[in-house]
């Protein structure tokens, strides 16, 4: 229990047997997921995060470069097609080609050029991939950003809906709109949006809903089913006053967590929706990349795609981490 | 009225499991014939569902699309699962420094999203894929590539177990690991499994769908759920043969079946692992 929770108590003259008793509960359940390492300290966290960062930089820059290495193509070279070269001399040529791009030194080579920003030359656009990335991640975030405040409104709405009624049919009301656009696949409710003119964002929205919805509402209905909450309620004070002083700091943590899963889960849907409505962000680059087998252009991407995902999963790790012992 | 609910779609998801497996009795036409004299032949007793562009009747390839779907996502689950035990079980009955390992693996297999993975992995293969190497691939791939998510799952479920009383006991009666795992921890992750089983086989069919959408998935002329849903890029078609929408409509039926037999852990995860 947090010392807000228990001004709040006070505030709400809850008997102080039933604030004695999720304060018990909550030391309990603190020491038994310390037990059972569920928590860390906020540095063990941090440096556990920065460790896998490193280590997604490391496995990610490997395996993208060994696809690149290996990728059709690669091993021709532009005096191939000059016949005036004779078949040993390009034989001797071919053999240096390999020897300077031998794995672990083209692994090496690659890996500093990632670090310093250079991430390769797409074969089919012919631009550099840090250009083509620089052009295309405004798009995409933009797109996830409004998909996101899109979904938390109508997820959390819902959610709040369904916990805070108590009532089977606008629960069932709740379950049966979450269900229906779970049933969708998020390219369809896309195609959809983008046949009628529609902007995509909602589309998004729409596809996050399920997601945000379920984590919510059971989060929501611990939160609510707590006595604290419940000797509050009878005593008739309101649910937005509920909402904004007790509820909101309860689950901080959660929240922080679930807004990171939600952002990874965000950039996912937004792939084939911008692939197959044309938007000109991150997913039609990427098809663009597959259909062309662009595979410098792919394994930056990937890279990227994988840091960006990496970072904001420790960014919420860390945040959750320190929300939660500060909680 | 939930238990109504239940047989309801119990029923509906036997019936079309029943229609998948018989595809082969069932349709009236295979699923690459084409009746060049009739393309985009709207519906009649010939065709219940009309035909599409190439003149192939929409009734046969659904039916034939269904078989794909509906039968290969429970096998690509299955990989996952078998992975994820076999991983999961390995790190937790060894020492502490493998399931760290595994712990970062799993990770850093979660960081990058899966349509991502896919795109990149349908790229390195070749362009002219057979069909039947393309459902192999595609559904192979999410097979693989969907271990980890159960993978966490399962491992802290062992690590859970591992630290109970009674496995020490049998540790120190001198029982082997393997036998602790096969009669004392699978009964405990039988049910996990089950659970994660359920869940992955709408992720894995989304995850088609969303595919075969792109032109990644499944290879023509081999029918499944992703490549049909293809035609809905051209609505303008729609108003003439309404059929077109039978595959989104029957996605979406299976789909509310299998959330209606275990609403909360679908909601919880389902849209987790699928895109």
């Amino acid at each position: 229990m947090t010392p807000l929770q228990s001004r709040l108590g006070k505030f709400l003259l809850i008997p102080q047997r039933l604030l004695n008793r999720e304060r018990q509960q909550a030391v309990a359940h603190r020491e038994s997921a310390i037990h059972s390492g569920l928590t860390s300290p906020f540095s063990n966290r941090l440096l556990s995060n920065l460790i896998t960062l490193v280590l997604v930089v490391l496995a990610g820059g490997f395996l993208a470069a060994a696809l690149v290495r290996y990728s059709p193509g690669f091993d021709s070279i532009p005096e191939d097609l000059n016949p005036a070269i004779s078949a040993e001399t390009l034989r001797a040529l071919h053999q240096q080609h390999d020897r300077e791009n031998v794995l672990p030194v083209f692994y090496a080579r690659y890996l500093a050029g990632a670090i310093r920003g250079d991430f390769g030359f797409s074969q089919n656009l012919k631009q550099p991939v840090t250009e083509l990335l620089r052009q295309r991640i405004p798009v995409t975030a933009r797109l996830i950003f409004w998909g996101t405040v899109g979904g938390w409104l109508l997820g959390g709405a819902l959610a709040w809906m369904a916990v805070w009624t108590r009532r089977t049919g606008l629960e069932a009301a709740a379950f049966s709109i979450s269900g229906f656009f779970l049933a969708i696949p998020p390219a369809v409710l896309a195609l959809a949006f983008f046949f009628y003119q529609a902007p995509l964002a909602p589309a998004l929205s729409l596809a996050l809903l399920p997601r945000i919805f379920g984590t919510l509402r059971v989060l929501l209905e611990d939160c609510y089913s707590s006595p604290a909450l419940l000797a509050a309620r009878s005593r008739g004070v309101g649910p937005f006053v509920i909402m904004a002083r007790y509820v909101v700091f309860a689950i901080t943590p959660q929240l922080i967590a679930l807004f990171g899963a939600g952002l990874m889960l965000a950039f996912g849907l937004a792939i084939p929706i911008e692939a197959l409505c044309g938007v000109p962000g991150l997913g039609a680059l990427a098809l663009e990349g597959a259909v062309s087998r662009d595979m410098p252009l792919l394994c930056g991407m990937a890279l990227i795609v994988t840091l960006l995902v990496t970072l904001v999963h420790a960014v919420g790790d860390v945040s959750t981490g320190f929300a939660g012992e500060h909680a | 009225m939930r238990r109504a609910l239940r047989r309801a779609a119990a029923c509906v998801l036997i019936l079309v499991g029943l229609c998948a497996l018989l595809a082969t009795a069932i349709a009236p036409y295979d699923y690459s014939r084409q009746f060049r004299e009739t393309p985009n032949a709207p519906a009649s007793h010939r065709f219940p569902m009309g035909t599409d562009d190439l003149g192939r009747d929409r009734f046969s390839r659904l039916l034939y699309a269904t078989r794909v779907s509906v039968v290969l996502a429970p096998a690509a689950a299955l990989v996952s699962i078998l992975i994820a035990l076999f991983f999961s079980a390995a790190a937790g009955l060894r020492k502490q420094w493998a399931n760290q390992a595994l712990s970062g693996i799993t990770t850093l297999s979660l960081s990058l999203p899966w349509m991502f993975l896919f795109i990149i992995l349908r790229a390195v293969l070749p362009l002219n894929t057979r069909p039947l190497a393309s459902i192999l691939v595609t559904f192979g791939l999410m097979g693989v590539a969907g271990w980890g998510w159960p993978a966490r799952i399962f491992t802290a479920s062992i690590s859970q177990v591992m630290h109970s009383g009674w496995l020490l006991q049998a540790r120190a009666a001198g029982i082997s690991p393997w036998r602790i795992a096969c009669i004392q921890i699978w009964p405990h992750l039988r049910a996990i499994a089950i659970a994660q089983f359920r869940v992955l086989i709408p992720a894995y069919i989304l995850s088609e769908a969303s595919l075969g959408l792109l032109g990644l998935g499944v290879a023509e002329p081999l029918p499944s759920w992703g490549n049909l849903l293809a035609e809905l890029q051209h609505p303008d078609r729609i108003h003439d043969n309404p059929w077109i929408l039978a595959p989104l409509a029957l996605l979406m039926l299976v789909m509310i079946s299998l959330e209606s037999l275990h609403p909360t852990t679908f909601l919880h995860t389902t849209r987790e692992v699928a895109v």
